[in-house]
């Protein structure tokens, strides 16, 4: 038989390789003096990186998803920001219940999801142009909403609320969590993930086959699009506020976790629990480096310099692989 | 026109099919008859591409009708067509590389259960008694991406097979095949006819025709000419057929004269593991073949001589005048030219004119940086003319033109810079008869010229009529040479595929 690769992904173990190595860096260089509490290596700091990285991480599944699918989705920073705006409205302005104003927020994160795959399925522009234009659609409209003002969702909220009995840091990490494994399980055990698949590694064999492949590039924008919103409303909860210029350039953010994740850009290549998992490296960066004195400036140069070491590394490790 | 026959087997009705103005397909009616083995042949642009791609659903015809066991056919989408029990084979390995063999065995069909979910094991059991028929030995788990060529093409054929396919439609499917595995695909053919599958084979490699194919149907500019039994064509009558005119025969040369100096010398060149220890030389006006199986070294060889890739080893002297090659443009300016063997991906830039192909490496070797627009269009007009391409003018992009006018685009644009010596790496592959001609006729008239010529082809017949001397490498050693009459069919595959070493 002739030596050939199997279709195995060891692509998420060595995120979580890297993750680890991260976390137990930065444990042994904060390392506090005896008698102190180690200031992140706790179990309230854990659960802060969760949260935080959560609103990154809803979106960067759908981000992983379209990158899977061939595709790229600049719109997720702008539909956070609008669906923030949306909810916030309605919740705190309109005197909308919680649930109404949650589902039209995830309503308008859908719309625009369908605008782009409109764009691109049918009007045919390049994925990287139409979500640029739908980005500046769904930015501008919060900014045209909200006309400089904010609204405080905090203050509706009652004191000591408990959504699903949980507390209240704890929904987003298991909001995300719940969503990346059902997500994961759709990627690569059902029929949909492995048509996206296909049409990321081979377009023109995915039409040849008889796939689908016009509503299946639909669903992954609208996907896309509706992840954003979730994760736009996550965050007006988090910050206590929707504004239009939250999440300004979380786009670029989003698509480095899914690269880290393994996503390939070229399409065909990529993993929805990756994606997630490179959301928590950076959020252990995001997290930590304030902690050292100092270090808040090189803030953006690490991140920018840890995403081409791990896509380095990771086409370093394929080339040995083959 | 064939017999008339009943209702079995697949008719092709008056079809008609134009792209714009241009008429793919005019009046085209002719009979395949279930279970048989019928190779449709004709140069490119006759219009097979469009009747096969009418048949896979993804083309309608503007007229005419297929009917297949006395229904009509309406495929309105390649997923009807295998509905429906055609299945296709495509030219271009269509093939989804980051996914599984069994995962590429099943795409678009998938074996699921409820909302779709995926029954892995039991698609990869079922491809592995697929595989097994064919005896292949592939692991179902595999990526697509690590089979070799051949295996990937097989895979097609399994595909088309697990859907039970009464007909499989096979378009080229030799092209990036070494003699055994072809000889591979073909046994999974006879077996699939012998289970009463009907097989669509569209070839320009006519002995494959020959050994394969019950009927032959011929088609030239969009029309059908007529269908032969094999039995009582030959290979000229096909020939014949499918230009329209007779081609004219070879005219014998003796070679270039032994005084003749040598142009291109190569002394203990190494570069492991693609070759090692290899010498020869070239003569001004001689053809030399490289010939050799797949894998032994001829390509990285040429490519190592034009500066692509630095030799750890060994010396090349051009016109007797050692050289060091560090890149290609180094190799251009000193007198040599490479015609690589991927015309699409090595030869040609798809973005831009043929007036700035055809002039690329003119413009690069010489001093002029400024681009002078009136110049260009005339040069490239006078090539365009010169070499007989068929394209609408020097602003037509790379695209418009057939397989043989683009090699051709790729040979003028090298010829241009009127080189010493002119390597060619597999020149006439995937080019239809005539343009084949065409090809062999300017290597033979720029050798006449005074041009060192060296060939690289896997095509022994072609070797055979080409080449005053051959080459046989193996396994990235120079075998043998055979001067001129020692040339033949059975000294140069002995070469290429005994071990000498071990023989002795």
């Amino acid at each position: 038989m002739t030596r050939t690769r199997r279709a195995w992904h060891v692509r998420e173990l060595s995120t979580i390789v890297i993750l680890l190595v991260e976390i137990a860096f930065f444990g042994w260089y904060l390392w506090p003096e005896a008698g102190r509490a180690h200031p992140f290596l706790n179990g309230e700091n854990a659960v802060l990186i969760l949260k935080y990285s959560s609103i990154y991480g809803i979106a960067a599944i759908g981000a992983a998803i379209v990158i899977i699918s061939g595709g790229i989705d600049l719109a997720p920073g702008a539909i956070i920001a609008l669906a923030g705006v949306v909810c916030g409205g309605l919740f705190v302005e309109a005197g909308w219940g919680l649930g109404p104003s949650i589902l039209a927020a995830l309503a308008v994160g859908t719309l625009s999801g369908l605008l782009s795959a409109l764009l691109i399925v049918a009007v045919k522009l390049p994925p990287f142009i139409a979500t640029l234009g739908v980005m500046g659609i769904t930015r501008g409209l919060a900014f045209i909403i909200t006309e400089g003002r904010y609204y405080d969702v905090s203050g509706r909220l009652v004191g000591g609320w408990r959504p699903f009995g949980l507390p209240q840091d704890w929904v987003p990490p298991v909001i995300m969590i719940a969503l990346a494994l059902f997500f994961h399980l759709l990627m690569t055990r059902f029929n949909w993930g492995r048509g996206i698949f296909s049409v990321g590694g081979n377009e023109t064999a995915a039409l040849f086959s008889g796939i689908a492949v016009g509503r299946l590039k639909t669903s992954v924008y609208v996907l896309s699009g509706v992840l954003a919103a979730a994760a736009g409303v996550v965050l007006t909860f988090v910050q206590g506020q929707g504004k239009a210029d939250l999440a300004t350039g979380y786009e670029l953010d989003i698509i480095a976790s899914a690269v880290v994740g393994g996503a390939s850009l070229s399409g065909g290549r990529g993993s929805v629990l990756g994606a997630v998992l490179g959301t928590l490296i950076f959020g252990v960066l995001r997290n930590a480096l304030p902690q050292i004195p100092g270090a808040t400036f090189y803030d953006r140069l690490i991140v920018g310099a840890v995403v081409i070491v791990i896509v380095v590394m990771d086409q370093l490790l394929l080339k040995r692989g083959e | 026109m064939p017999p008339v026959q009943g209702d079995a087997g697949l008719a092709f009705r008056d079809l008609h099919k134009s792209f714009g103005a241009a008429r793919a397909l005019r009046a085209v009616s002719f009979h395949v008859a279930e279970g048989e083995t019928h190779a449709i042949v004709g140069e490119n642009g006759a219009g097979k591409s469009t009747l096969l791609k009418i048949l896979a659903g993804l083309v309608k015809a503007d007229e005419g009708r297929i009917i297949w066991n006395g229904e009509p056919l309406h495929a309105g989408s390649p997923r009807e067509a295998l509905e429906r029990g055609i299945g296709m084979v495509y030219q271009e390995m269509l093939a989804f590389p980051n996914l599984s063999v069994a995962a590429n065995i099943f795409a678009g069909r998938e074996i699921t259960g409820p909302a779709g979910w995926l029954r892995g094991a039991e698609m990869r059991s079922r491809t592995r008694a697929l595989l097994d028929e064919l005896h292949l030995a592939i692991d179902p788990a595999a990526l697509a991406e690590s089979l070799p060529a051949a295996h990937r093409q097989l895979l097609q054929v399994a595909r088309a097979l697990a859907f039970d396919c009464r007909i499989l439609v096979l378009d080229e499917p030799t092209t990036a095949l070494t003699d055994a595995e072809t000889d591979h695909l073909f046994a999974v053919i006879r077996k699939l006819k012998q289970r009463g599958v009907t097989i669509l084979y569209v070839s320009h490699r006519l002995p494959e025709v020959f050994r394969l194919c019950d009927r032959i149907t011929v088609l030239r500019d969009g029309q059908f000419v007529e269908t032969l039994d094999r039995a009582t064509a030959t290979h000229d009558r096909v020939v014949r057929a499918m230009v329209g005119r007779d081609l004219p025969h070879r005219a014998d040369d003796a070679g270039a004269p032994a005084y003749a100096k040598t142009a291109l010398e190569v002394r203990g060149l190494s570069r492991r593991p693609c070759f090692r220890d290899v010498s020869f030389s070239v003569r001004a006006g001689e053809i030399v073949a490289l010939f050799g199986l797949v894998g032994s070294g001829r390509s990285e060889l040429i490519e190592t001589i034009f500066g692509l890739f630095a030799a750890q080893a060994g010396s090349i002297l051009i016109e007797g005048k050692a050289v060091h090659l560090r890149s290609a443009c180094d190799a251009a300016r000193a007198g040599l030219a490479l015609v690589p063997e991927e015309r699409q991906r090595q030869g040609l830039f798809f973005n831009l004119a043929l007036r700035h192909n055809l002039l690329i490496p003119l413009r690069q070797m010489s001093k002029t940086r400024l681009i002078r627009p009136a110049a260009d269009w005339a040069e490239a007009t006078h090539l365009i003319d010169a070499w007989r391409i068929k394209a609408s003018g020097p602003d037509a992009l790379p695209d418009s033109l057939s397989g043989g006018n683009q090699q051709k685009v790729v040979l003028a644009k090298w010829l241009a810079t009127r080189p010493a010596v002119l390597m060619l790496d597999e020149p006439t592959k995937g080019v239809d008869v005539g343009a084949k001609f065409e090809i062999h006729h300017i290597i033979r008239r720029e050798a006449a010229a005074g041009t060192a010529c060296l060939v690289v082809s896997s095509d022994l017949p072609e070797v055979l009529s080409l080449a005053h001397r051959v080459i046989v490498m193996r396994e990235g050693r120079v075998q043998g040479e055979l001067q001129g009459a020692e040339a033949t069919e059975e000294a140069v595959m002995h070469l290429a595929t005994t071990d000498l070493k071990a023989a002795s």
